[in-house]
């Protein structure tokens, strides 16, 4: 055995180093990271998930912003997530699964900046990937002419959301290296949207608004953000929640170094020899303050959403601490209208400006049929669906009397984008304004006043309005059977009967209808007409 | 010194994969011979500082590998490579060099030329486009080696480099370990004892944790005169050396090594 004897010899002179986060060296590390990511192999894969999910179900919203911009958290989260999950968990293992970690180890870059332009490589993907979704999404409802701009607080929740689960996944992959690791943390992310997120909506303040934080708003009402502004609160302690998750993941990260150090040390005398080392003082001590940093900050989030309650004024929810007055204000508007031969006036938010050609269309030769009548509409006009968080029904009001729509609630079908049926949209839309002149008028209102839609119709009121269609060309939807059985009022009647009764009504000649309309319109509003009295 | 340790001690358990190792190194090319479980790749694995001694004294190029800053330099100026290497199969020839560059610290700038000469010093200039998952074992090893001393490390620690290549590599990667013990301390791990006798100066035998030889190449084939086991005459140097040490540890005092 040689034996040393020899004084301990003076330290041979250093090397020129880098700055540890010198630039340069780090921008061709992240360069080779995202050259050898694995998420450019996913792409097509994730590019036909968006597209026949995310953006076939865009398709089917109006081109409204906020509308649109649901697609992000609720549809681009979860497809991009699970990807970005199992990817980043499949980089983040890489070292244990490759068995290199002795072989990086003995090289000075700690761990912690490894990582991170590991994470970096992989994040810079999938961030890319999700912004590029967006870009096409708002891209194509910028394209379509949409009232207003693009909503950037759906944007970085999902931006949050993204990155909380690409770091949970490369978390995952450090800690438990293996080659089903990524899988894993895909499913578990696909189940944590589908299962964790989607049971949580339909959330009260008597349930508790914790569940608030979840991403998966589901779809508001269809002139969301038109009237008012969608406050921003939710979306901001849901960002501080996910990044502070992530945040703090990341620290773990950085502090995970020690951890194994002290694992494959084995006992106190290792505990001391790292302790005695000062490991990265800096590193560790950066990394424990991003740990609490983002524990706080997650902490704080989540404190905040148990404050949420309704908002008094949009319907949405307001988070006391974040919330501005400002955000209640109507937001101003001219509105889109055009004006028929006959003179009757049809007016649209300008964010559904695209629909006004479409409406007066369909609204113009029925106002032409009741035209002269007692409470026949001068003009339409559309109004907000909520009013003080309460659903609004469409009703007649003022003198001269205007139609008063909403843009989901006229008609059995008015407000039907999914699944777009421009007859059906069309005939609901034509009943819907018949509804209201042939029913007793009533001002809109908020919904709790009225039944929400438009009142049943009895029987005569039934054949009348069947009649009325008809002579607008269209068919007479409220004598369909599937009407008929839902309809307490009809119960009396028979289909028989009333196809009867409008087909007797319907062969007078316009005048002679028009004449019985006005002299007899009150007695069938009250609904004192029976199907044996129309002529 | 390069390398000094001082009665340095690990244990995994009960198991004392090193058991006071006393050494010293200057530049050139140290063997490190052993059988299986002698305790050679936890000697390396601790000059390597990836493992931490249980107890004793390390100082690599004069410095204490047990402080942050000193380890860095030390790390700087390493080079690792490891029994087992391994790599990621998406990678070129030139990207994991590379990218074992920049983790070196190196100076980026510094990093294509260094990477250009650590791959054709394992002549491996016509596969460096080549992604790794399409190479032979052998490569593989060259590849290891590559990053290894990209660096131009003053310490270079290899384990088992030899293993998977062909002959005519091996005489190549023999003269390169001469060349690189010019001005730095190689110390080399390996079975096979024609890599010592032909490329190191100096050679230690490993036995149970401990250095039972340590001298050079031909006092070691001296040792194996009358030996009559192994083929060459430095096998029967290494188990003549090797048959002692077992018999002094069953046997306290019947063999001393020097």
């Amino acid at each position: 055995m040689s034996v040393l004897s020899v004084p301990p010899s003076p330290p041979a002179p250093s090397r020129p180093a880098q700055p540890r986060l010198a630039l340069p060296g780090a921008a061709r590390a992240l360069r080779l990271e995202l050259k050898r990511s694995a998420v450019p192999w996913v792409l097509p894969l994730l590019a036909a998930v968006f597209y026949f999910d995310a953006l076939r179900t865009a398709d089917g919203f109006p081109p409204v912003w906020s509308q649109r911009a649901t697609i992000i958290p609720d549809h681009m989260s979860w497809e991009v997530g699970l990807f970005a999950a199992g990817l980043a968990a499949w980089a983040g293992s890489r070292e244990g699964r490759r068995k290199t970690l002795d072989l990086v180890g003995t090289t000075p870059r700690a761990a912690w900046a490894r990582q991170s332009v590991a994470l970096a490589g992989t994040l810079g993907w999938v961030l890319l990937a999700f912004l590029a979704g967006v870009a096409v999404i708002y891209g194509q409802t910028a394209l379509q002419g949409a009232w207003g701009g693009p909503p950037l607080w759906p944007v970085l929740v999902g931006v949050a959301c993204v990155t909380v689960v690409t770091v949970l996944g490369f978390a995952a992959g450090v800690f438990f290296p293996g080659r089903f690791t990524a899988p894993l943390a895909a499913i578990g992310v696909f189940l944590l949207f589908q299962i964790g997120f989607r049971q949580v909506l339909g959330i009260t303040p008597s349930t508790g608004t914790y569940a608030l934080l979840s991403p998966d708003s589901g779809v508001p009402q269809v002139d969301a953000g038109t009237y008012y502004h969608v406050a921003p609160d939710v979306s901001i302690v849901q960002v501080m929640f996910m990044a502070g998750i992530a945040v703090a993941l990341f620290g773990v990260l950085g502090l995970a170094q020690g951890l194994r150090e002290l694992r494959l040390g084995g006992g106190g005398a290792a505990l001391r020899a790292v302790l005695a080392r000062g490991d990265g003082w800096l590193v560790r001590a950066v990394a424990a303050l991003l740990t609490a940093g983002g524990v706080a900050a997650s902490a704080v989030a989540f404190s905040l959403a148990g404050t949420a309650r309704p908002d008094a004024v949009t319907g949405g929810w307001q988070i006391p601490a974040l919330h501005t007055a400002a955000t209640d204000q109507p937001v101003p508007y001219a509105p889109d209208c055009s004006t028929s031969g006959s003179g009757f006036q049809v007016c649209v938010h300008p964010a559904f400006g695209m629909d006004l050609h479409q409406v007066a269309a369909e609204l113009d030769p029925v106002a032409a049929e009741i035209a002269g009548l007692p409470g026949a509409p001068v003009a339409a006009r559309q109004a907000a669906s909520q009013v003080n968080g309460q659903e609004v029904t469409s009703g007649i009001s003022g003198r001269p009397p205007v139609f008063v729509y909403t843009a989901d609630h006229v008609g059995a079908y008015f407000g039907l984008f999914l699944g777009f049926d421009p007859q059906g949209w069309q005939e609901g839309f034509q009943q819907g304004l018949l509804d209201a002149f042939i029913e007793a008028p009533a001002p809109p209102g908020p919904s709790s006043a009225r039944d929400n839609g438009p009142a049943p119709l009895d029987a005569a009121q039934q054949a009348v309005e069947d009649v009325l269609l008809a002579g607008v060309g269209s068919p007479p939807l409220g004598a369909s059977a599937g009407h008929t059985a839902s309809n307490g009022k009809l119960s009396t009647a028979t289909l028989a009967d009333i196809n009867a009764a409008a087909h007797r009504f319907g062969a007078l000649p316009a005048s002679a209808r028009h004449a019985w309309l006005a002299a007899h319109l009150a007695a069938l509003r009250a609904g004192t007409v029976t199907l044996a009295q129309l002529p | 010194m390069n390398v000094e340790m001082r009665d340095t001690r690990r244990s995994f358990g009960k198991n004392r994969a090193v058991d006071g190792v006393d050494l010293q190194l200057e530049a050139g090319v140290f063997g490190l011979l052993g059988p299986n479980g002698a305790g050679k790749t936890s000697l390396l694995r601790m000059l390597a500082t990836v493992l931490p001694p249980s107890s004793g004294e390390i100082r690599l190029l004069g410095r204490d590998p047990g402080g942050a800053a000193a380890r860095r330099e030390i790390r700087r100026r390493l080079g690792y490579l490891p029994q087992n290497l391994g790599y990621y199969p998406s990678f070129t020839v030139v990207e994991f060099i590379e990218y074992f560059a920049l983790l070196k610290e190196m100076p980026p700038a510094a990093v294509p030329r260094a990477v250009a000469a650590a791959v054709e010093r394992v002549d491996l200039g016509a596969k460096a486009r080549a992604k790794l998952r399409t190479l032979s074992g052998g490569m593989l090893r060259r590849v290891g080696i590559a990053q290894a001393i990209v660096n131009d490390p003053d310490l270079l620690l290899l384990d088992e480099p030899t293993a998977g290549l062909d002959p005519e590599q091996r005489v190549q990667f023999r003269a390169l370990m001469r060349t690189l013990g010019e001005n730095a301390t190689v110390i080399v791990s390996t079975h096979l004892v024609e890599d010592v006798g032909a490329a190191c100066a100096e050679v230690a035998l490993m036995s149970e944790g401990k250095i039972v030889f340590r001298g050079t190449p031909d006092e070691l084939t001296a040792r194996g005169a009358g030996h009559g086991v192994g083929d060459a005459p430095l096998e029967r140097g290494y188990s003549a050396v090797l048959s002692a040490a077992r018999l002094s540890e069953a046997q306290p005092g019947a063999v001393t090594a020097s």
